[in-house]
């Protein structure tokens, strides 16, 4: 199973993630790239994230997606 | 159709549709900034049905179409219930992956909207070419009084109804913040280069030569040194025509290529080209 950090860095690989506290503000990742993200999520997992946590604050750095996982009933 | 007058009525419209909605499907992507945006500038208005909310932004002397539904026919449904998408010029935007937009562009289609247009994404990866400024540069930001001259280049340049034109307030704000760079000839603007930088990331909004300029190293000197201050950032992308190959050679040349994100174009009958 792929961790977050080999999510983000498949869909954004000229980006250092563990370097950043906020994705967004960053510019690392946009909205675009959140709607592909969250189809990531779900298939490595196999859990459905709901729309309404589909906000940027699920998605501003790695404990947040961790976080987001953990709600949404992923076994990390 | 009702005025929207905070960004919380449009999150809320959209949490009302998504919860517990299968196939929830939407084209409103905007960031908070740019809603925050056009609310304060009373561009947006909203219309609710069962199942979907309809957001319709104003444009010069058209609508932009956003919506989100809790699934396909339930979108179909609330379309045929919205009198201003047969009454209004109005175009409808679909970002995604070309072959997953077919649903919502059938829907829109049996609305009586049409395939206008298509952009199409292109990107490259960082670091900015980080050579020195050339000593014979012409570039230089735009200036207050240059606004005029770039909302007119970019008008007349541009497809208002496919290419998302800026409106003079955000002219106003991007020769402010220095996301302008021009070339100027005789006092007469020549080229522009419009970008928006968000932390590593950074966009090309408009990069548009006068006619009487072209071929004539303005554009490439507005591309050269757009890419010479952004040497910090990893990740560059820009939205082009995709019927315009003139522009796509240009951007390859400098190495950005398709990402494969489109943006599908549909209007009503009541556009015209």
């Amino acid at each position: 199973m792929k961790s977050i950090a080999d999510i983000l860095r498949e869909i954004r690989p000229e980006f250092d993630f563990s370097a950043s506290n906020d994705f967004l503000a960053d510019g690392m990742l946009d909205s675009f790239d959140v709607v592909t993200l969250v189809s990531a999520l779900d298939k490595n997992w196999g859990i459905s994230i709901e729309g309404t946590d589909i906000v940027p604050e699920n998605f501003k750095n790695l404990q947040a997606i961790e976080a987001l996982l953990r709600k949404s009933g992923a076994k990390i | 159709m009702s005025p929207v007058n905070t960004v919380g009525e449009v999150l809320d419209a959209v949490r009302r549709i998504k919860a517990g909605a299968a196939g929830f499907c939407t084209n409103l992507f905007p960031s908070p900034q740019k809603l925050q945006s056009w609310v304060d500038h009373n561009e947006l208005f909203s219309e609710a049905r069962d199942g979907a909310t309809f957001f319709f932004k104003k444009d010069r002397d058209f609508w932009h179409l956003y919506f989100c539904a809790a699934d396909l026919p339930g979108l179909q449904l609330a379309m045929n219930l919205v009198p201003q998408l047969t009454t209004e010029p109005v175009v409808a935007d679909l970002v995604g992956v070309d072959a997953a937009l077919g649903g919502l562009s059938s829907s829109l289609e049996t609305a009586g909207f049409r395939r206008y247009a298509q952009l199409q994404r292109m990107s490259r990866a960082g670091p900015g070419d980080e050579a020195g400024r050339a000593v014979d540069d012409p570039t230089v930001f735009a200036e207050k009084h240059d606004r005029p001259a770039v909302l007119e280049l970019i008008e007349s340049l541009f497809d208002r109804y496919g290419e998302q034109l800026p409106m003079p307030y955000e002219i106003e704000s991007a020769v402010d913040n220095h996301q302008v760079l021009a070339v100027k000839r005789d006092d007469t603007l020549a080229g522009i280069l419009f970008f928006e930088t968000q932390g590593l990331a950074s966009a090309v909004r408009f990069w548009a030569v006068a006619e009487k300029f072209q071929s004539s190293g303005v554009g490439s000197a507005l591309m050269r040194r757009y890419l010479q201050v952004h040497s910090d950032v990893r990740r560059f992308t820009l939205w082009v025509n995709a019927n315009n190959q003139n522009a796509i050679r240009k951007y390859e040349h400098y190495r950005y290529a398709p990402d494969g994100l489109v943006d599908c174009i549909l209007a009503n009958g009541l556009i015209h080209p």
